[in-house]
């Protein structure tokens, strides 16, 4: 896939690139308000990341030009804003999602991958890893064409991991994706265990054995 | 706090008691001064009666005595005049009447003479009282005339003042509105709106100042925290750690999650300060209580029941709703033993939660406060209670807290 990171913050934006290429994706970067305009005019993107306060003008506008130019690209806003208004404003503008600083990458990840899977961005439906397939329209998963009976967050904690394969994601990224502000109000994080060991067995009852720990707190969705 | 009385009775009521003491004293002045002057006036007339009768008695015109008006007797030996007052009965009136009376003793051609005369000073005492009663009413009534020209003629003097204050009574910090103050044409007052103008003038752009200075402060702390964020994301997939480095750095992502709640609630109080919450309809919150409820136990949080014998549906913002349900629940499920029951209750125009809790908050008082802690576990941001008291205010709710058999209750009325 390819993508363009609009970030001003350079620190941030590499940081974006960095944690998106590791699927071996295109990114290409603009820094400001020119770049970010020219660049989208110019080239096509499968999603474009965009922040609304460029340093030279708004990300508002720049996803003006994308939808006057009716560039096929996903959109995913990002802002230090976190109102409901530049939320509403972006959306109905056209852009696909919209997430708040400060993120998590793995977070931002899912929600590109999510984006470009509601097939109108050259992506697809239906996400692939080795003998799983999850039909993402009707929420179903299977092995091996055979489909397993998942709860709703072990379904939603599967997409999370297959969209961050192979890096590692600590309980507190799981807690704050599966349960966003309601997680901070578990001292311990007990019922992440419960929730990925059930998922790990369901998984390894039918030979997929991909959960593992990593550095004895966090996990790694990996093959062998 | 001392009673407080109203600077219009204060004033009537110095102005009443200045008047009563004026008139008793006025009056005690004027009675002594008039009896003085009278008895003065008596002793005047007896003098010259007794000259008269000596004189007649030394032509040898008159011999009588007129009691009790006039006695003159012959003695033997001359005594020292006396001046007093004696009663005496009077046929004439039929009653004992009070008399001056002066006897003196003279000798004239050659012989002693005891003469007494006397005066009725029964007169003279009616005329007193006359002079004082009248005294009385006269200050009287001119002190109650001047009592309701005065309590008028202040009440119109006082007028900007009065107006002023209740200005200032409905003055709102939150509000952009300058304050509306009369202006007077008494010096003082006309200082006074003037000091108060510029005073509130700098509070509210103080205020607003410094509501500008926390929403930049978590705005532009948002960036910063989005890159600490990012790369610690990248450090964990990137670099061989070892798990206490692993340990640590998810440490550093739990510390920026708390920021990043603090941050958000700062917002939410900022936004409700600023009026952003605009769209009021009708929630079900009983419903939207049984939904958390539900949400809660995914998070294996499964001691929340609700005991709902009435529904209750409140005109609000949906945002703000989820809000106030949400910081009610988060307190009480920080602040309670997993095991422990935690209890709502709605009925239609009110919401009761409480938990089971040791002991009676140490300062009840500050609950509401921002950034007040009863202890530092759970990382609580010190906020939440003050958003939600910041809710019902906005929208008139009354809420209170208290703590009864071993429970913290919090119960808003809508």
């Amino acid at each position: 896939m390819k993508y363009l990171i609009a970030e001003d913050e350079i620190d941030l934006q590499q940081s974006i690139v960095t944690y998106l290429q590791r699927d071996g994706n295109i990114c290409e970067v603009a820094s400001n308000f020119e770049e970010a305009s020219e660049k989208v005019s110019i080239y096509d993107y499968d999603a474009i990341i965009l922040d609304i306060n460029l340093i030279s003008g708004s990300g508002l506008d720049v996803l003006k030009i994308i939808k006057k130019e009716k560039k096929r690209a996903g959109v995913i806003i990002i802002s230090a804003n976190n109102s409901l208004t530049d939320k509403l404003q972006g959306l109905d503008l056209g852009a696909d999602d919209y997430i708040t600083k400060p993120f998590h990458l793995a977070e931002l990840n899912s929600r590109i991958k999510a984006v470009l899977r509601r097939g109108k961005y050259g992506g697809d439906e239906i996400m692939v890893f080795n003998e799983i397939k999850i039909d993402t329209k009707s929420r179903t998963a299977y092995i091996n064409h055979k489909a397993i009976a998942l709860t709703r967050k072990e379904y939603d904690l599967l997409v999370f991991f297959i969209s961050n394969k192979g890096r590692v994601l600590s309980k507190e990224i799981i807690a704050e994706y599966l349960w966003g502000d309601d997680s901070d109000l578990l001292d311990n994080f007990c019922f992440i265990y419960v929730h990925i060991n059930n998922l790990r067995k369901k998984l390894t009852a039918e030979g997929a054995k991909y959960i593992k720990t990593a550095y004895g707190s966090g996990y790694k969705f990996i093959e062998d | 706090m001392s009673k407080k009385t109203k600077l219009i009775k204060k004033t009537s009521k110095s102005f009443l008691i200045t008047g009563f003491i004026l008139i008793v004293l006025s009056s005690i002045i004027l009675y002594f001064y008039t009896r003085n002057l009278l008895q003065n006036e008596i002793e005047e007339s007896l003098y010259s009666t007794e000259a008269r009768v000596v004189f007649a008695i030394e032509n040898n015109k008159i011999q009588f005595s007129l009691p009790p008006v006039t006695e003159i007797k012959k003695v033997n030996k001359l005594k020292r005049k006396i001046l007093k007052d004696t009663v005496i009965y009077d046929a004439s009136q039929d009653e004992m009447e009070l008399f001056r009376e002066l006897t003196t003793f003279k000798n004239i051609n050659g012989e002693n003479y005891q003469i007494t005369v006397r005066n009725l000073v029964v007169e003279s005492e009616n005329i007193l009282l006359g002079i004082v009663i009248s005294n009385f009413a006269i200050f009287l009534i001119s002190f109650i005339f001047l009592y309701y020209l005065n309590t008028s003629r202040n009440l119109k003097l006082w007028k900007p003042f009065f107006k002023n204050l209740e200005q200032m009574k409905q003055f709102s910090l939150t509000s952009k509105k300058p304050i509306q103050l009369i202006e007077s044409d008494v010096l003082e007052f006309s200082e006074l709106k003037m000091q108060i103008e510029t005073l509130t003038q700098k509070v509210q752009t103080d205020y607003e100042n410094l509501k500008q200075f926390t929403e930049d402060v978590s705005h532009e702390m948002q960036t910063p925290l989005a890159i600490i964020q990012a790369k610690i994301d990248n450090i964990i997939n990137a670099h061989e750690i070892n798990d206490k480095q692993f340990k640590q750095i998810t440490s550093i992502q739990k510390d920026i999650q708390r920021l990043k709640q603090l941050n958000k609630r700062i917002t939410i109080l900022t936004k409700i300060d600023n009026n952003q919450y605009i769209n009021v309809s009708s929630i079900h919150l009983t419903h939207l209580i049984n939904d958390k409820i539900d949400s809660y136990k995914g998070l294996n949080i499964n001691n929340i029941s609700c005991n709902s014998t009435e529904v209750l549906m409140v005109s609000m913002d949906s945002y703000l709703a989820d809000i106030l349900i949400n910081n009610l629940f988060s307190n009480a499920i920080k602040y309670s033993r997993k095991k422990d029951k935690i209890l709502i209750n709605t009925t239609k125009n009110s919401l009761t939660i409480s938990n089971i809790g040791d002991k009676a908050l140490v300062d009840p008082e500050k609950l509401f406060n921002r950034f007040y802690r009863e202890s530092n576990k759970n990382y609580a941001t010190g906020l939440g209670l003050a958003i939600v008291k910041k809710i019902c205010d906005l929208y008139q709710f009354k809420i209170s807290y208290q703590f009864k058999a071993n429970h913290h209750i919090f119960s808003i009325e809508f």
